[in-house]
């Protein structure tokens, strides 16, 4: 089975801990203690797109308070995703999200890491349009010029949790496929240069 | 209770007039510590009887209120309580807390029927107020844990009654005030369990509050009242404080919200303003997460202005620069405590540290994982981290003995999770090769889940704290003083090091930067910490003692 770390990141009660149990658990408090350092938590899924492939997320959530972000790269560490939360009632959410972006970006290497921005509390529109501050076209505009996933969801009512794991999920076993194949492609190029003089190679062909 | 003696400022906050004295109007100094032998009893009415002046349990509770703290009784609460317990599990007989809350709230039926649905489900609380039941213990659980413990306290009261009557102090109507000299004597009955009665006053008096609050005489309430009349100024942490409040013991009857329509408990009232009077008293640290559980905890047993310079205490005696803005003060202890673990509990040591960075010291400024987790523990004082009553026992010898506690603590609880650690490391090993990293995965859930299920404190406090051939135990405050000074100067080292040979070799190649932090640890990790090797006869490192003596001489 393929495993992949994840980190959740973003400011405080954005709803990161309340994502991480909707997915792991199926459950939500209205009120939950506030994470302090982090919590570990891992689930498997079975990918929906690809037949009979499962992957296990072990999930390191963590505590939003600006002064925490010394403990975070311990956390980021071999990350392979990292969800970024923002809270979409919240404006200065959405910034604290964009500045962790930016941190991510400069401080893991890593081009292959996937980072999803995701807005949380949508049940809260739902109920009333006036709270949203944040558009979602800005979000997804941001999202795509930083080439990042992005998704809206309610750890509340579960809309769209399960949807950003698959789809970071996927993301992730094909990168993890694709770059075995490419792997195991240079390994068979090699092989297939050393069994065979190059007057055998396809490309140098007397047809 | 009523809200005319409190004024609304700008933040929203209900603040006390400037008073004098005692009487009606100070609602909101001294009354927050729920009266145990009325936890079941008081929730109905949001806090109003826990509020109120106590009273023999047939009287009607009035809703006067007062700022007396304790009730005067003797066990009864414990008895009460188990009665009620069996009257829960249909014993069929009528409730033995002899009806005070009809009586409260006798002018209407309806309420009475909500109360006593309330009732019913106040069995599902504890003492305190906290739910019994959690994800890793069942109410099952807890309860047949709870009727031997009980009779435990019960033990524990009388020796601690007689200890005061010898030492010719008063039980002062159930609530002392004053406690006997420091001695062995006294430390065990503290690592025993001080009565949960006295534990405001017993915390209060072994961490010397009074003394505190005489040189400081007023201020709180001063803090409070200028924040009244500084009505524009935001304050820095205050939306982070308030987005904390409802997130502070969420499952406590105390601290919950009966529905979005009533007003707000007095408990996260009180929680708001030590937070924010704290965070305006020690800028250096303002608000930090993990704050909130310490102060929510100490309400349920001091009030308002006793828990705020016990909060004063805390940070800065017990843990200081755990809270501070870079948080370098937990990570001077996390460090220490890889230090302990690599001393006193090697075979953990070598599943949690690669070979190569155990040779030096780059683990003490590059921690290891685990210390995400273990973070939290001294972050909080284990608030939230083990169940309620292991919470305050070790609360009780923290206050006591000083924060050396804290890393005894630490070092026991990984200690008992060893044992199944190893249980799911032979386990693994059949199925396929260990792979360092599912393995980290192991120890992190194992290291995170187990102290959750630690419900019963004496596992830890008899198998572990009270025996003597742990050698841990030979730890004391001076160790752990002595080794956080030793860490600080590595990390300061570390870092004055990578500042001058770090930004160099960054902007050359990957080789240089290599070589450069090798430089940096072979330099640092000639300076090696030796503990000090009491009563087991090892032999002391004279080299080491030299060294150790040239850093405590820095």
């Amino acid at each position: 089975m393929l495993q992949f770390k994840l980190v959740l990141l973003g400011d405080s009660s954005v709803g990161k801990s309340s994502i991480v149990h909707r997915f792991v658990k199926d459950s939500f408090d209205e009120f939950r203690e506030s994470t302090i350092g982090a919590a570990f938590l891992s689930q498997t899924i079975k990918l929906e797109k690809q037949d009979d492939v499962t992957i296990k997320f072990e999930i390191w959530d963590t505590a939003g308070q600006e002064r925490y972000k010394s403990l975070a790269p311990m956390y980021y560490r071999n990350a392979n995703a990292a969800l970024i939360v923002y809270d979409i009632t919240q404006p200065d959410s959405l910034a604290k999200a964009q500045s962790w972006v930016d941190e991510l970006k400069n401080k893991v290497g890593d081009q292959d890491l996937v980072i999803c921005l995701v807005g949380n509390k949508l049940d809260l529109c739902e109920e009333d349009p006036q709270k949203r501050v944040v558009d979602t076209e800005d979000a997804q505009r941001y999202a795509s010029e930083q080439g990042l996933l992005f998704q809206e969801v309610s750890a509340k009512t579960g809309a769209g949790v399960t949807d950003i794991f698959q789809t970071i999920g996927e993301k992730l076993y094909v990168q993890k496929k694709n770059s075995q194949q490419a792997a195991s492609q240079t390994r068979n190029t090699v092989n297939v240069e050393l069994q065979r003089p190059s007057t055998n190679d396809s490309t140098s062909c007397c047809s | 209770m009523s809200r005319s003696a409190s004024l609304l400022n700008s933040y929203g906050m209900h603040v006390r007039p400037m008073h004098s004295g005692h009487g009606v109007s100070l609602p909101k100094k001294s009354p927050s510590v729920p009266d145990l032998n009325r936890t079941y009893l008081g929730e109905n009415k949001s806090n109003v009887s826990m509020m109120s002046e106590p009273k023999p349990p047939n009287s009607k509770p009035s809703l006067v209120e007062s700022n007396s703290v304790e009730d005067a009784t003797d066990l009864s609460f414990i008895e009460l309580y188990e009665e009620a317990e069996e009257d829960e599990n249909g014993s069929g007989s009528t409730t033995p807390m002899t009806d005070p809350i009809p009586a409260a709230v006798s002018y209407s039926s309806e309420l009475e029927q909500t109360t006593n649905s309330i009732l019913k489900d106040l069995s599902h609380f504890d003492r305190y107020g906290f739910k019994k039941q959690s994800t890793y213990i069942t109410e099952n659980e807890y309860n047949s844990w709870w009727s031997e413990y009980s009779q435990y306290c019960i033990r524990r009261k009388r020796k601690w009654q007689d200890l005061l009557e010898k030492s010719g102090l008063s039980t002062n109507n159930d609530s002392p005030d004053r406690f006997p000299p420091k001695s062995e004597k006294l430390k065990r009955y503290v690592r025993k369990g001080i009565p949960a009665e006295w534990r405001g006053n017993a915390w209060w008096y072994f961490a010397r509050g009074q003394e505190k609050l005489n040189k400081n005489k007023g201020l709180y309430d001063k803090i409070l009242n200028n924040l009244n009349s500084s009505q524009n100024g935001q304050l820095r942490d205050s939306d982070v404080i308030e987005r904390d409040l409802n997130r502070t013991f969420p499952d406590n009857i105390h601290f919950q919200r009966k529905s979005d329509d009533t007003e707000e408990p007095l408990m996260i009232q009180s929680l708001r303003r030590v937070l924010i009077a704290f965070s305006i008293y020690n800028p250096k640290i303002g608000y930090c997460q993990s704050m909130n559980f310490l102060v929510g905890l100490l309400l349920l047993f001091l009030d308002e202005e006793k828990a705020f310079w016990m909060l004063v205490i805390i940070t800065s005696r017990y843990l200081p620069g755990v809270h501070n803005v870079n948080l370098e003060g937990v990570n001077i202890d996390q460090g220490v405590l890889m230090l302990c673990i690599k001393e006193y509990l090697p075979e953990f040591w070598h599943r949690i540290m690669p070979k190569q960075q155990a040779r030096n010291n780059e683990f003490l400024y590059k921690l290891p994982p685990l210390t995400l987790c273990t973070a939290s523990w001294f972050m909080s004082c284990f608030v939230g981290v083990v169940p309620i009553e292991t919470t305050l026992r070790i609360w009780d010898c923290l206050f006591y003995e000083e924060s050396h506690v804290l890393f005894k603590i630490s070092l026991s609880i990984i200690k008992l999770s060893e044992q199944e650690l190893s249980r799911h490391n032979h386990h693994n090993t059949r199925s396929r090769p260990p792979n360092k990293d599912d393995d980290d995965i192991e120890i992190f859930q194992i290291i995170q889940t187990f102290p959750k299920k630690l419900l019963n404190p004496n596992d830890i406090f008899d198998r572990v704290i009270f025996k003597r051939r742990i050698s841990f135990n030979n730890l004391n405050q001076e160790e752990i003083d002595r080794c956080r000074k030793y860490v600080t100067s590595q990390r300061l080292k570390h870092k004055n090091y990578t500042e001058l040979v770090g930004d160099k070799a960054a902007s050359s190649s990957n080789r240089d930067s290599k070589m450069a932090s090798d430089l940096i640890n072979d330099a640092l990790s000639s300076e090696v910490y030796g503990f000090k090797k009491s009563l087991t006869g090892v032999h002391w490192n004279n080299s080491i003692k030299e060294k150790v003596r040239q850093i405590r001489r820095r």
